[in-house]
């Protein structure tokens, strides 16, 4: 028998007293070192501190694929649903999407965010992408087509309810020192004059002596890609034939039309894929990148105060005949979806067009949905917008034309202007 | 402990007398398996916060490296985690825009995001990747910041070029080369020549940025190059007489803003830099003799724009591309993006004003650049690289090897072969190539051979070299120097490149002869010496010391990483 001490129970206990610690320790340890990185001695303190400059998991995640989320913790019944979406509302459905839920109508619904362009978010819904449960694109210029090709392949109406939830109209922007001497040439900004400024010999220098602005340059978004692009091959269109309705296949087909325009296009200098990108860069990078860009009112609204910081003013001009980009919301009707899909999609855009979520589009740019909601008072952006061009009242308001006069002018231009 | 004491005592009877020797074993024995306890406790808890982690590889170009480096370590101290509840860590890798997508496009990185310094790059890696795979490497991006590329030029130089009085551009930068009196057309002969620096374009954006803008100046355009005008004589010559007046090349574009700003204008009159790299130069971090200024080029120039985005890629699984997004989402945050404003960028964020330290006082202009380049098409981009390969500066490279005994030792001779062979490859037909190896003696194996015709037989000569004898280090280096200097040619980059894993033990000249012989000066002797201390044995000081009296670079170099360095002394040529 050995005669070394042995330990009693109760020494073991303390022992394992001490252990029991020791592992509690541990544990804590791991678990700060999870919230912190290694070897950070100040890890919990900075996460707490500094938690608010990175959005958290509810909080929505920039356009690319992934969906935005607003879920509502512990909700009893919670139910999820996809709204598919032009990205030039972004800003506004983000908010909505973390506001619905908060509602009573809304408690439960989890709204899934996915950015999508009208013709891709078109083809997806034919396709059978089962994440969307409702489609809020910039305008119903791809509507016909899409409800044609829908009913062609699942053999019923896609649409089972819808909402106009805002309106604006397209706009020229241009830098406000520029825009003075382009005035001054050419006295007004049509497509006409903009085409004649982009084939000035020695651009600025021929245009206003100001060769060292190097050439006007000028853009909109890919046609075949973003709804304002479409938007501005139309108002092209509108804008050559002098009319506001009745825009024919003749007229896209015009060889004067279709020469004039691919004129002016083959000098465009870029066709981004989202309007929202287009008016970003042109505030990033000034007008070294571009003189003038045409987009949605909305989108130059919610700009215009981030330029004034960066390159100076920018001014908003509005082209003769205009088109107003109603921005529908379509509750879908598919059959992969379901009644209280569709109930929670229609929730949705109840609450979209409600007073509250309508000023909120207000502040975004968007003129109100709801004809409750003014558009003019003291804070509105189109009051205190006016000195950079802003106006409510338009003229020259052209109907939407037929899907087969909108899908020729899409051909012709993929056919003869150098695709990018 | 008392208690425990008492308890133990009690249990065996035989501790009185003797309690400090049986609490002292007892601990001992506890404390053993204690530790015993904590260290597989210790492992294991280490092995669940492995898997408790999303791991995130970040490459991106070495420009915004400060900044970079400090925004992830706060990120990672947020301990920002995944749906999955799992942390987010980043770990970011700087390095070359051209090299950054070329490994991650053949997979030889398989990093999780990436960010160059220019949308070109994507461009360039998802044009690759398409024909191989049908689908782009890179989707969306965005700009996590922005910085002009320019021509920085010390003022005096900048306002006798024209600066603050008129545009300035490349053409006044061409006239300036072809003029023979160099800085004495501008009335200020005591400049000397006109000297510029741009990095190699095969390996750094600004490099690739610099010949694409030389290439619209010289076609008169600053959009749709086509390959008609990149076939054009007057652009060839052109970009020729621009690429004439350049001192050497490099792969990073930090290394010549440190050099120009270190040297003087002795050394470079001007160089094609970043934005923020003129900010940083004027911010004291540097004793200027003049302070420096950007020249936005009037016929236009490029934004660094450094895209970030996810890549696509079987490696990138769906938590980490969403991890990713979030990592992006807090380096596009205010407080990240205020921070790359101090660092001299422009925020990628448009709700952040410009403001100091982008200003006039630091040499830059926010309301530039005027006019901005339209990036060409691959093709049109590959066209241009070809154009450069043919209008560029050449050289005549005299490799300097050590053949002593002591290269036998750790395969350091074999792998100095494989080396040589590697810089070998990387330099163009029209470079010429001498090969002198030195043990107690110096022998000229392969003497001033154009590679067009030699490469053949350098690449043979490498390979047939052994190890043995002493060390005439200095006598090799005077000797390879003396060559290049007796038939100056100012149309080409002339230079040493030495490679010694010892002392000097067999010279007849000495270091301070040396020293004298080889120290720069830009009219007369400008033969640049590049030095590699190979292995522990080599003198690291006095290799440093040689390479820096000639205006060079000076390498630490193993049988491991000696290819590289080889390659990154390619990029001077």
């Amino acid at each position: 028998m050995s005669d070394e001490p042995k330990l009693t129970l109760i020494g073991k206990l303390f022992l394992l007293l001490i252990l029991g610690a020791c592992a509690t320790g541990a544990w804590w340890a791991f678990n700060r070192h999870s919230a912190a990185a290694p070897g950070t001695a100040s890890g919990a303190s900075v996460a707490s501190s500094s938690a608010s400059a990175i959005p958290g998991p509810s909080e929505a995640v920039p356009s690319g694929g992934n969906a935005s989320q607003a879920t509502l913790p512990g909700a009893v019944g919670s139910i999820e649903i996809g709204v598919a979406y032009g990205t030039e509302k972004k800003r506004w459905l983000e908010w909505a999407a973390e506001e619905f839920p908060k509602t009573a109508a809304g408690r439960g619904i989890q709204v899934n965010l996915i950015p999508l362009g009208s013709i891709e978010a078109a083809q997806a819904i034919t396709g059978g992408d089962k994440r969307i449960d409702a489609w809020t694109p910039a305008a119903d210029l791809y509507t016909d087509t899409f409800v044609r090709e829908f009913e062609l392949k699942h053999g019923r109406p896609p649409i089972s309810q819808q909402e106009q939830l805002a309106l604006t109209p397209m706009v020229f922007v241009s830098w406000g020192e520029r825009t003075q001497p382009f005035m001054v040439r050419y006295k007004e900004m049509t497509f006409k004059t903009v085409g004649e400024a982009l084939k000035a010999s020695g651009g600025w220098g021929g245009i206003a002596q100001k060769p060292e602005w190097g050439f006007y340059k000028f853009a909109h978004t890919h046609p075949s890609q973003s709804n304002s692009g479409l938007m501005a091959l139309l108002l092209m269109a509108y804008d050559f034939h002098d009319k506001t309705r009745g825009l024919t296949m003749a007229d896209i087909l015009d060889p004067k039309f279709q020469g004039w325009m691919v004129d002016i296009e083959s000098s465009v200098v870029e066709f981004p894929n989202s309007t929202g990108n287009l008016m970003k860069d042109m505030v990033l990078k000034g007008p070294s990148s571009f003189d003038c860009v045409l987009v949605y009112e909305s989108v130059a609204i919610d700009y215009l105060k981030n330029a004034e910081g960066r390159w100076g003013t920018l001014q908003v001009t509005y082209p003769r005949k205009n088109l107003w980009s109603n921005n529908p919301y379509y509750v879908l009707a598919t059959p992969w979806s379901d009644s209280r899909r569709q109930a929670a999609a229609t929730a949705l855009m109840k609450f979209l067009i409600s007073e509250p979520a309508q000023k909120m589009a207000l502040t975004h740019g968007f003129r109100p949905g709801n004809p409750a909601v003014p558009i003019l008072f003291p804070e509105s952006p189109f009051t205190t917008g006016q000195k950079f061009g802003l106006k409510v009242d338009l003229n020259g308001i052209c109907e939407s034309p037929k899907g087969e006069v909108i899908h020729n002018l899409l051909v012709g231009w993929n056919n003869n202007v150098r695709p990018h | 402990m008392t208690l425990a004491v008492q308890c133990l005592n009690d249990r065996t009877g035989k501790g009185e007398g003797r309690p400090a020797f049986y609490v002292m074993k007892a601990l001992f024995t506890f404390q053993l398996r204690i530790a015993v306890f904590l260290c597989l406790f210790m492992v294991g808890t280490l092995r669940m916060a492995a898997q408790n982690r999303v791991e995130l590889v970040f490459a991106y170009g070495s420009e915004k490296e400060e900044w970079i480096n400090e925004a992830t370590a706060a990120f990672n101290r947020l301990g920002a985690k995944t749906a999955e509840g799992r942390v987010i860590h980043v770990q970011g890798l700087p390095m070359g825009s051209g090299e950054c997508m070329d490994r991650v496009a053949n997979g030889s990185l398989k990093a999780n995001l990436v960010s160059p310094a220019s949308g070109i790059f994507i461009k360039l890696a998802n044009a690759e990747v398409r024909t191989r795979t049908g689908k782009d490497l890179v989707g969306e991006t965005e700009n996590l910041v922005l910085s002009p590329v320019v021509i920085a030029v010390w003022k005096p130089m900048a306002e006798a070029l024209g600066w603050g009085s008129k545009p300035v551009g490349w053409s006044e930068i061409l006239s300036l080369s072809k003029n023979p009196d160099g800085w004495g057309s501008l009335q200020a002969p005591q400049w000397g020549q006109f000297k510029l620096g741009h990095t190699h374009p095969e390996f750094s954006n600004s490099g690739l940025i610099s010949i694409l803008a030389e290439t619209y100046a010289g076609a008169g355009k600053t959009a749709g190059l086509s390959l008609v005008d990149v076939t054009r004589p007057e652009v060839e010559d052109f970009v020729r007489g621009i690429e004439g007046t350049i001192v050497h090349y490099g792969a990073s574009t930090g290394f010549f803003g440190k050099k120009m700003f270190q040297q003087g204008p002795g050394y470079l009159s001007a160089a094609v830099l970043y934005e923020n790299m003129i900010i940083e130069a004027n911010s004291g971090k540097y004793p200027l003799p003049f302070p420096v200024v950007a020249i936005y080029p009037k016929e236009g120039t490029f934004w660094s724009d450094h895209p970030v985005g996810v890549v696509d890629a079987e490696w990138n699984s769906a938590e980490q591309r969403r991890a990713a997004k979030r990592y992006v989402q807090f380096l596009l945050a205010p407080e990240q993006q205020r921070r790359a404003l101090a660092f001299g960028f422009r925020p990628g964020l448009v709700d952040i004003p410009l403001a100091s330290p982008l200003d006039k006082a630091h040499g830059v202009d926010p309301s530039e650049p005027k006019t901005t380049l339209e990036v060409p098409k691959p093709e049109v981009i590959r066209a241009v690289g070809q154009l450069w390969q043919k209008a560029k500066k050449h050289s005549r490279v005299v490799l300097v090897m050590d053949t002593s005994g002591s290269m036998n030792s750790g395969g350091r001779i074999e792998n100095a072969r494989k080396g040589a062979a590697q810089m070998l490859r990387l330099m163009k037909d029209e470079d010429t190539f001498s090969l002198l190896a030195f043990n107690a003696r110096i022998n000229w194996a392969m003497h001033s051979q154009q590679l067009a015709q030699g490469r053949a037989t350098a690449e043979k000569t490498i390979a047939s070299l052994w190890a043995n004898g002493g060390t005439a280090l200095y006598d090799a280096i005077l000797a390879a120097h003396e060559d290049l200097q007796k038939s100056p040619d100012t149309g080409k980059i002339s230079a040493v490149v030495v490679l010694t894993d010892g002392l000097d033990t067999n010279s007849k000249t000495s270091l301070e002869l040396l020293m004298k012989a080889i120290r720069f000066d830009s009219e007369n002797n400008n033969t640049r010496v590049f030095t590699i201390a190979y292995g522990e044995d080599a003198n690291k000081a006095i290799l440093q010391q040689i390479a820096d009296a000639t205006q060079a670079k000076s390498y630490s170099g193993t049988p491991e990483n000696i290819e590289s360095v080889f390659k990154d002394i390619s990029t001077f040529f």
